[in-house]
């Protein structure tokens, strides 16, 4: 039956009835019954994000500090956050981490995902292997790799044994190296989860597409290029998405691998971190952290608007 | 009954945005707050806030001293709550900010200077003038922030100590265990030579803090107290002592990041040569690292003037109920025999005046733990509490972490470096009002 023969079978309202399917939510003979449905939700939404974020957005216009309201500066921690070295490098950190990580996020996982789909009888065992990093706590997470890559950790004592290196890697120490470093514990944490995301996307791909490929001796990149990656293209752009706002974020890695410091000379800061540093404690700069906060969001905001704009141009062509 | 229109539900929308800009009210104002009233007497019930003292060492002793002081003063109540100490700026700057702070909270000068600028401490030059005679001056002074015009705190203890060696890596990396560093001179000096030997056993696993600046002989700041100068002459001669080790791999790259958890923990694992420490870190090193201690060598702090300590205090919140209560708990608590017992019990320093006079800590018993306290009592005695009370622990000492590995690694020259650093505290001090 297609869709035209559906609209075509579906009874015409008339009058009264045709204006409450008009607006939508008056469709029931009291008016408010919705709202106070949608209320609870509504509530904890204005309560929990909307108040808070205007909040931000109206401290981010003043001198305020934690224990003193401000007063009106205008754009002046704006233009103090461009003038801020630790700012830059901030920025430059965290989007470095979008750029590296979300690639990553959205190929692995469908690889993976691919893999063990196939392995019917092992399917359960690599699931829960692959998932297990990510209801792993993030600071267990990171203290054991810190652990792993510290000067005297495992890694630099497999490649000392091995003869492949003549002194200890300074994974903890060095700017670049620290931040691929935690740029892998991200990956390695994520896998899982978005691994069981493209599951549930694999199982709605037809199975007679794959028969057919099979039977016109399609190899096995071929059949994943030509319909497993078109069958999840929808889920991918959902996990680029996911996965670019939360590696834009991210703050637990690089903070436990740093020991909370930001690295040597703060050279590993993201925005978060910088964010965190300047908005908490007795000092606290509320004005200045809020003014991050939110070019932070307009970034993100931004990166979400791209990647939407991009997905209907996709579905349009 | 009409449903929300979607000019309504608009008009909703703009309503909350305004509601909330009004209720941010761009922040709250702690001075703006009424004054409470306080009933003039030592009665009612107040709280008391400690840190991580809550536990089997020291429970016993403060619920005697709080069951004392209440027999003594019928009517009143005094609650002790502690809480762990991580974070604790976070809990007191929430507190602060819900205007629910405790009565009375033990707390460090840096804390009390930035709660006393947001008035919510008592100012105790005002609210209890005749306490001043009870303190050593230089722990008075220690709660005098000059730019604030007023005394924040009660004095209560004092931590100061020598400087520990591990003599197991001096013998190895080829210094003589018999002549310990006990100058700065001394100190780089053999630093040196133990790079050279030892690649991975420094000497030194920090940079330096602002104490050690103070220490070296640095002008921390201006006499008023409205400006930081460490980034003169003789801060830099100090920086570039850690540059030197640095280019001669007498310093780690992990020592440009490393904070005092981790020099305590690289010391207590036996790749480290030298830490300042105090009674505590002795006592510390004999119960979780013996092998270390085995071969502990043990010098007076290193300095070129007077030692540094730390100091403790106790504040009263100026929007307490029961201020004259407050106060005089914070009093009775900090009074010289109180200290003496609190010393004896947690291996620190009593505030008071004539306390460090008792044979607790002139009389020695050839013991190891009596020689430490003895040379730390000698040096409470001469020290000075070179922390200055308005540089954060925060921002300020973060950022001059950061500056000094940049200049360490060669990213900045060491003056480039200080001048950041000082900038950056002055700009932060100027801005608070």
């Amino acid at each position: 039956m297609t869709l035209t023969a559906q609209r075509t079978e579906t009874p015409r309202r008339t009058g009264r009835s045709a204006r409450r399917v008009r607006h939508g939510l008056a469709t029931h003979r009291w008016p408010l019954a919705p709202w106070l449905f949608l209320l609870p939700a509504l509530a904890a939404v204005v309560l929990m994000v909307l108040l808070p974020f205007v909040n931000t957005l109206g401290i981010s216009f003043t001198d305020a500090t934690l224990l003193r309201g401000g007063q009106f500066v205008g754009w002046e921690n704006f233009r103090q956050m461009f003038a801020d070295e630790r700012f830059s490098t901030a920025l430059l950190n965290s989007t470095l981490y979008t750029l590296c990580v979300v690639p990553f996020m959205v190929v692995l996982p469908l690889i993976l995902a691919t893999l063990v789909s196939r392995a019917e009888r092992l399917a359960g065992f690599f699931r829960t292997t692959m998932y297990l990093p990510v209801i792993m706590s993030p600071v267990v997470v990171g203290l054991i790799w810190t652990n792993m890559l510290d000067q005297r950790g495992l890694v630099n004592e497999v490649l000392g044994t091995l003869h492949a290196v003549t002194e200890p890697v300074p994974f903890l120490s060095d700017r670049w190296l620290l931040l691929f470093s935690a740029m892998f514990v991200t990956i390695w944490t994520g896998l899982g989860y978005y691994m069981i995301v493209y599951l549930a996307a694999l199982v709605n791909i037809d199975r007679s597409l794959y028969d057919a490929a099979a039977v016109d001796g399609a190899g096995v990149v071929r059949t994943f290029l030509s319909i497993t990656v078109p069958g999840v293209r929808s889920t991918m752009a959902l996990i680029s998405v996911l996965s670019s706002v939360a590696a834009f974020r991210v703050f637990g890695e690089i903070y436990v691998l740093t020991g909370g410091t930001g690295g040597v000379g703060g050279g590993d800061i993201t925005m978060t971190m910088l964010i965190q540093r300047e908005g908490t404690g007795l000092q606290a700069r509320t004005g200045y952290a809020s003014a991050i906060s939110v070019f932070m969001f307009v970034i993100v905001g931004g990166m979400l608007l791209v990647q939407l704009i991009m997905q209907r141009k996709q579905r349009t062509s | 009954m009409t449903m929300i229109s979607r000019r309504g539900r608009l008009a909703l929308m703009a309503g909350l945005a305004i509601g909330s800009l009004v209720l941010s009210g761009c922040g709250s104002d702690m001075n703006s707050s009424s004054k409470p009233s306080d009933d003039g007497k030592v009665a009612g019930k107040i709280t008391f806030q400690t840190w991580n003292l809550k536990n089997d060492k020291f429970t016993s002793y403060f619920n005697t001293l709080i069951a004392a002081f209440e027999k003594a003063h019928p009517g009143t109540d005094i609650k002790w709550v502690d809480q762990p100490a991580e974070g604790y700026q976070d809990k007191l700057s929430a507190d602060a900010a819900a205007g629910s702070l405790p009565d009375v909270i033990d707390m460090g000068p840096e804390s009390a200077y930035t709660l006393g600028q947001a008035g919510v401490l008592l100012n105790l030059e005002k609210d209890d003038p005749g306490a001043r005679k009870l303190y050593l001056d230089k722990a008075w002074e220690a709660m005098t922030f000059k730019k604030l015009g007023g005394t924040y705190g009660y004095p209560w203890y004092l931590n100061t100590g020598p400087s520990f060696f591990n003599t197991a890596l001096f013998k190895k990396c080829g210094l003589d265990p018999k002549h310990l560093p006990e100058t700065f001179d001394e100190l780089f000096d053999q630093a040196e030579i133990m790079g050279k030997n030892c690649k991975d056993t420094p000497m030194m696993a920090r940079m330096p803090s602002i104490e050690l600046f103070g220490a070296y002989g640095v002008p921390l700041m201006n006499s008023a107290g409205t400006k930081f100068t460490y980034n003169d002459a003789k801060g830099v001669e100090l920086v570039e002592h850690f540059r030197k080790l640095y280019a001669g791999k007498a310093l780690t790259k992990e020592a440009l990041n490393n904070l005092q958890t981790k020099e305590l923990e690289t010391f207590k694992a036996g790749r480290l040569g030298y830490m300042g420490g105090s009674s505590y870190t002795l006592d510390d090193l004999k119960a979780t690292a013996p092998n270390v201690y085995k071969t502990l060598g043990i010098g007076p702090a290193i300095t070129n003037g007077a030692p540094n300590t730390y100091m403790e205090s106790l504040v009263v919140n100026a929007g307490s109920k029961h201020k004259t209560l407050a106060k005089a708990f914070a009093r009775y608590v900090t009074n010289p025999a109180n200290q003496l017992a609190f010393g004896k019990k947690a291996s620190v320093f009593p505030s008071t005046v004539g306390s460090m006079d008792d044979p607790y800590f002139t009389k020695d018993d050839g013991q190891p733990s009596t020689k430490v306290r003895l040379q730390s009592a000698a040096q409470v005695k001469k020290a000075v509490v070179y922390w200055p009370a308005a540089f954060s622990g925060g921002a300020d000492q973060d950022t001059l972490r950061e500056q000094l590995a940049l200049a360490v690694i060669g990213k900045k020259s060491v003056k480039d470096a200080l001048d950041t650093s000082v900038k950056f505290s002055n700009d932060r001090l100027a801005s608070q009002r």
